[in-house]
Parts: structure tokens; C-alpha cells; sequence
């Protein structure tokens, strides 16, 4: 009778799963809290004590903007690939996406490579163009051909958007999943990573903020490793023979090698590559580390070393995914009296460890869950701080010439301001289904960030105008069509079919966006427009050889 | 067209055809929810092991062999 429960619970969350977890951000719907977890907690405490610690240490040292938002430019191409990616695998990817698999086993790997394929994109195009340009942010890139004030209030404003998105999402998830793994309350949760987030972020900046994504990049991949070594031990070491165990414990049996499962229709599966893809690429605060490196060969470095490190990372959770189906679904233990997962399908991940070490591989992983989000939200409230202190107040309402003393001190305010609103929102969206949230960034930073960005280092008839209207369209098309697609139209606003089909409309935005920005480009003949082309040739130069252009040479290229 | 015109071309070409390639094999992925890709479904002989996982693991290496090459080539070209 349970086994059948257990089938019905699985073939049912197909469904809903192909909407509610491809938003990479949250733990979907209520949860239920467990027993108080020591050994997490301990374990919790040693990470919190370490970079603490770090965190003093880093403070001393930051005593300027500079130091504050890029660590002075001293992080090795090494360090910051692994800060890259304890910045991006977030506790989304590692239980979302193993949570995914334990449903519909192969089609949940849509979201890893969605995810990793950003990594060689980021690497080819923008890496070393984007750290000989900017200072601190991304906007730096773009407002140096453009005209500096509409461009830098429509990007940060965008920036923005996406950072609170992402942080809303973030913290709904931290406080569900702090239930389910700690035992703490939903609000207790949200106000220990902020207060912990503020001390890292205010005080230490990018220098701590770094130190804290490694050392949880470390410790995540450390995770993995131990649990993937230890599932693949219990088959001696045969790949071939877990998934002959999971086909053997899933319902769906073999056809969970291969897709179909929970995804059919291929225009939705490109509707998330592209999302993902175009999205991760535009991240504000994935994007913000690149000037972290001294120079461009290290900036290439370090998508280099973010690509091996996630890389690497979704290849073992292609393990624990299958492993989470050969060990968890035959377990009793893990499931209620009504046939379900304890916790939902996204604590698969978290059962897995379980499974094979006990509870204090459990106590480790949930610290390192912990960690994680700590390590995400101090890279979001950090760039969405650069965001209002050094691109609207250094840049537009001082002209690029503020107190250096005063900007410092609105970045710290900001800092506490953005660690506030966290907590106010998270606990104001604690019962609303955030799904759609989690997904306004990927969409909006694919619309909106990669068009600009591309365009402004690569086309020469790029002008203010076309970037300005084709962010708006994209910005506005964006929004409008994920309010008519099923993760709100018919999720939250309880209608029984959405107006447009698909969760992730940048495979039509995006296009649009750069459509429109080409167009206007291309129609503009206003005496901005000259200059923007004229600002592409030095730009260029600069952008690939970090230097000035020699006289009368840029103008040819 | 002095030299480090024709290399500032040349890098710009090598980028997009990095990238480009990039994305063909990226997309390629969505293959297996289509008819085309079909055979991809089909187990390696004995072993559990399908054209799908394979292709997902073999994607990954080939991106990061993609990046290793571009790399190699962005430092050879510095080198002269």
C-alpha cells in the first residue's frame, strides 16, 4: 500500500514539478518543520566561527570602495573560479536539480547543462573584455561608450530588479529549508542569514564575501564527492550498475535514462536553455567577480576554473540524482504514513546523504546547505549595494567623482538597507508560491543584460537610443509574459490555462530585445548616436588589448 | 590593415567561432526530446548506460575541452 502511495506521489509530481522546481531558487510550498538538528547545527557553527573570523580579518583591510567591491583586484584566477562557483551552486542546484532527477531521473539534467553551458559563453565573449573595461560593475562596461546617465540608471535599475528577485527567492528558500534541515523557526532562519550576510557583506566586503564563497565551494564539493564515492562504493564502482538499481526502484523503470519523462515538448526544453544560458551569463553578481582578478588573463582564468569546478559538480550530481532514486525510493524511512518524500522531493539530495553516512554526512550536508545560501545572498546583496552606491550615486548624482568616505558609508547603508528588505520580504512572501519570482531574473538578465553587454562590446552602430528601448522592451516583454504563463496565471491567479504557454520566455524575448535594439541602433541619427560609434573604436581597443588605441589606427577596425 | 588590426580581427573571429560552436553543440542537447534523437535513447550494449547520459557527460568535457583550446590559442597569440 505505501509502495503504491509512493508511485502516485512520484507519477503526480511529474507534473507539478516541471513548473515549480525549474525555478532555480526556492523550496516550493509548505513545509513541514523537523526536529531540532545538533550535529547540523554544530557543524553550522564551525563554518559561521571560520569566516567570522575571515570576515574580521578582511575588514581591516577594507578601507576603500576599490577594496570593498572588487578586494582591491588581488584574487588569484584560481580563487576566483572557485568563488565563482560557491557565488552560482547554490542550494537550488543541489537539491533543486537532484530533486528533479529523483522524479523524472534524465530530463532533470536539462537544468544542469542549462546552467554549466553559460560558463564557455562567459569565457569566449566577455571575460577579458568586461575586466579591461569595468571598474566595479558591469554597468561600468556598458555607460562607456553610451551616454553615461540614461544607461547607467536603466542597467542598475534592471540590476536591481534582478537582485531582489533573486534574493526574495533566495531567502523564501533559506527560511523553508532551514525548517526542514535545522528545525528552526521560518523567521528565526531568515533573520540569521541576514544578520550573518550583513556582517560578512558590511564589514568585510568583496574580500570576505570571496573567502565565504570558497570556502563553501570547497565544502560543497567536498559534500558531493563523499556521497557520490560512497553510493558508487556500495555497486563497486559501477556507473552501469546504479542505474540498473534506479530503473529497477522507479516506477517509470527505464524509461528514466532517457527523456520524456516529465518534459515533451522540445520548444520547452529550448525555452530553458536559453533562459539559463543567456540568463547565468547576465548575472549581475557573477559578473561583478571578473574585476576581482588583477588582470585580463586571470578574468579568462577564472571562467576557466568556474567551468571545471561546476563542471565537475553537476557530473557527480548525476550520480547522487540516480543514487537518490536506487537508495531513497526503497527506504521506508524517508517516506510518511501518506506515501510522501519527508520534506518534498527536493530533500532527496539531503536523504542520499543519509542513506549512506548516516547522520553526520546528514549534519554536514545540511551545513553545507546553510553555507550555501549564506554565500549566494552576500554575492546578491553586494551587487545590488554597488548597484545604488557606486553606479546611481558615484556615477550618475556625482558624476563619477563622489567622497570616497561618503560612498563607502551609502554602501554599508545599502548593505543594511537590502539585508532589511530581505528579511521583509522573505517573511511577506512566506506563503505565496515564489516559483515565478525565481524565474524574473534568469529571463530579465537574458533579455536585457546579455543583448546590452554583447552589443556594446561587439557592434560599432550600437547607440543609447536602441540600448535604451530594447532593455525597456525586453524588461517589460519579460514580466508581462511570465505573468501570462502557468507559473502565475495559473499557479497563483488560479486560472485554468495560461495565455502563453511557457515558464521561461527569453527563447522570445531575448530575440525581441536584441531586434528592437538593432532597429532603433540602426534608425538613430541624432548627434548622440555619432558619438556612441565614434566611442567604439577606442573602446574596442582598450576592451582587447587593455590599453589606449595608438592614434589613427582604431579608427579602421 | 597594420598587424595588430588584422589580430584585433582575428581574435574577434575566433571568439564568435568559439562561441558559435559552443552553441550548436549546447542546443544540439534538445535532440533527445525530438524524433531525430530517438537513437539516443538506446542503451550502450549490455550496460545501463544510454546515448543520453553519455552525450550529457560527453558535453561537459567537450565544453571544457572547447575552453582548454581557446586558452591555449589566447596565449599563443599573446606569446607572439
Amino acid at each position: 500500500m505505501r509502495r503504491l502511495l509512493r508511485n502516485s506521489f512520484l507519477i503526480g509530481m511529474c507534473s507539478l514539478q516541471a513548473h515549480s522546481v525549474l525555478a532555480a531558487g526556492a523550496i516550493e510550498g509548505e513545509v513541514t518543520r523537523q526536529p531540532v538538528n545538533q550535529t547540523a547545527i554544530i557543524m553550522f557553527l564551525i563554518f559561521v566561527v571560520a569566516t567570522l573570523f575571515i570576515t574580521w580579518r578582511a575588514s581591516r583591510a577594507t578601507t576603500t570602495s576599490s577594496v570593498f567591491y572588487n578586494a582591491g583586484g588581488q584574487i588569484t584566477g584560481a580563487q576566483n573560479g572557485m568563488a565563482i562557483a560557491g557565488d552560482f551552486m547554490s542550494a537550488a542546484s543541489f537539491l533543486g536539480i537532484t530533486g528533479l532527477m529523483f522524479i523524472g531521473g534524465f530530463d532533470g539534467l536539462i537544468l544542469s547543462l542549462g546552467a554549466f553551458g553559460a560558463w564557455p559563453v562567459l569565457m569566449f565573449l566577455f571575460a577579458k573584455r568586461v575586466r579591461n573595461l569595468g571598474s566595479f560593475t558591469f554597468i561600468d562596461v556598458i555607460s562607456q561608450r553610451l551616454e553615461r546617465n540614461p544607461i547607467r540608471l536603466v542597467t542598475a535599475f534592471s540590476t536591481i530588479v534582478v537582485v531582489v528577485m533573486y534574493l526574495i527567492a533566495q531567502m523564501v528558500g533559506a527560511g523553508k529549508l532551514i525548517q526542514l534541515l535545522f528545525g528552526l523557526p521560518y523567521e528565526l532562519a531568515l533573520i540569521i542569514v541576514s544578520g550573518l550576510v550583513l556582517g560578512y557583506v558590511a564589514f568585510g566586503g568583496m574580500l570576505a564575501t570571496t573567502w565565504v564563497q570558497i570556502i563553501k565551494a570547497i565544502l560543497l564539493l567536498t559534500g558531493v564527492t563523499l556521497i557520490a564515492f560512497l553510493l558508487l562504493a556500495k555497486l563497486d564502482f559501477s556507473f552501469s550498475g546504479l542505474l540498473k538499481q534506479a530503473t529497477l526502484s522507479h516506477p517509470k523503470g527505464e524509461a528514466i535514462l532517457s527523456s520524456g519523462v516529465i518534459f515533451k515538448d522540445p520548444i520547452q526544453i529550448l525555452t530553458i536553455q536559453v533562459s539559463m544560458l543567456f540568463g547565468t551569463v547576465g548575472l549581475p553578481h557573477i559578473l561583478m567577480r571578473l574585476f576581482t582578478v588583477p588582470d585580463m588573463r586571470q578574468a579568462k582564468l577564472s571562467a576557466y576554473y568556474a567551468s571545471l569546478f561546476i563542471g565537475y559538480f553537476y557530473i557527480a550530481l548525476l550520480v547522487l540524482g540516480f543514487g537518490a532514486i536506487a537508495f531513497v525510493y526503497n527506504a521506508p524511512e524517508f517516506f510518511d504514513e501518506s506515501g510522501s518524500l519527508i520534506g518534498g522531493s527536493n530533500m532527496a539530495a539531503i536523504h542520499i546523504a543519509s542513506a549512506v553516512g548516516g547522520d553526520v554526512l546528514t549534519g554536514f550536508m545540511s551545513a553545507v546547505c546553510f553555507a550555501t545560501i549564506l554565500a549566494v545572498v552576500a554575492g546578491l546583496t553586494l551587487s545590488g549595494a554597488a548597484a545604488i552606491s557606486h553606479d546611481v550615486y558615484a556615477e550618475v548624482l556625482k558624476q563619477g567623482e563622489p567622497d570616497p568616505k561618503t560612498e563607502l558609508r551609502l554602501t554599508r547603508i545599502s548593505v543594511f538597507l537590502i539585508g532589511l528588505a530581505a528579511v521583509l520580504l522573505g517573511i511577506a512572501f512566506q506563503h505565496e508560491n515564489v516559483a515565478f519570482i525565481a524565474t524574473i531574473p534568469m529571463v530579465v538578465s537574458a533579455s536585457v543584460t546579455f543583448p546590452m553587454l554583447l552589443l556594446s562590446l561587439f557592434w560599432g552602430d550600437f547607440t543609447t537610443r536602441g540600448a535604451i528601448w530594447g532593455a525597456l522592451v525586453g524588461l517589460t516583454t519579460s514580466i508581462v509574459l511570465i505573468v501570462l504563463g502557468p507559473q502565475v496565471w495559473v499557479s497563483v491567479l488560479g486560472n485554468s490555462e495560461a495565455l502563453f504557454p511557457y515558464d521561461y520566455p527569453a527563447l522570445f524575448t531575448m530575440p525581441l530585445a536584441f531586434g528592437v535594439m538593432i532597429m532603433v541602433s540602426k534608425l538613430d541619427a541624432s548627434a548622440r548616436a555619432a558619438t556612441d560609434r565614434d566611442n567604439y573604436r577606442a573602446l574596442l581597443w582598450r576592451a582587447e588589448f587593455g590599453e589606449s588605441a595608438p592614434s589613427g589606427q582604431a579608427g579602421s577596425v | 590593415m597594420n598587424v595588430t588590426e588584422a589580430e584585433l580581427k582575428q581574435r574577434t573571429r575566433r571568439r564568435f567561432f568559439f562561441t558559435g560552436l559552443h552553441l550548436c553543440l549546447y542546443f544540439s542537447f534538445s535532440l533527445n526530446w525530438t524524433v531525430w534523437g530517438s537513437f539516443l535513447a538506446e542503451r550502450l550494449g549490455a550496460s545501463h548506460i544510454t546515448g543520453s547520459l553519455l552525450m550529457f557527460i560527453s558535453l561537459i568535457l567537450v565544453f571544457i575541452g572547447l575552453e582548454s583550446v581557446f586558452l591555449w590559442l589566447s596565449r599563443q597569440g599573446e606569446r607572439s
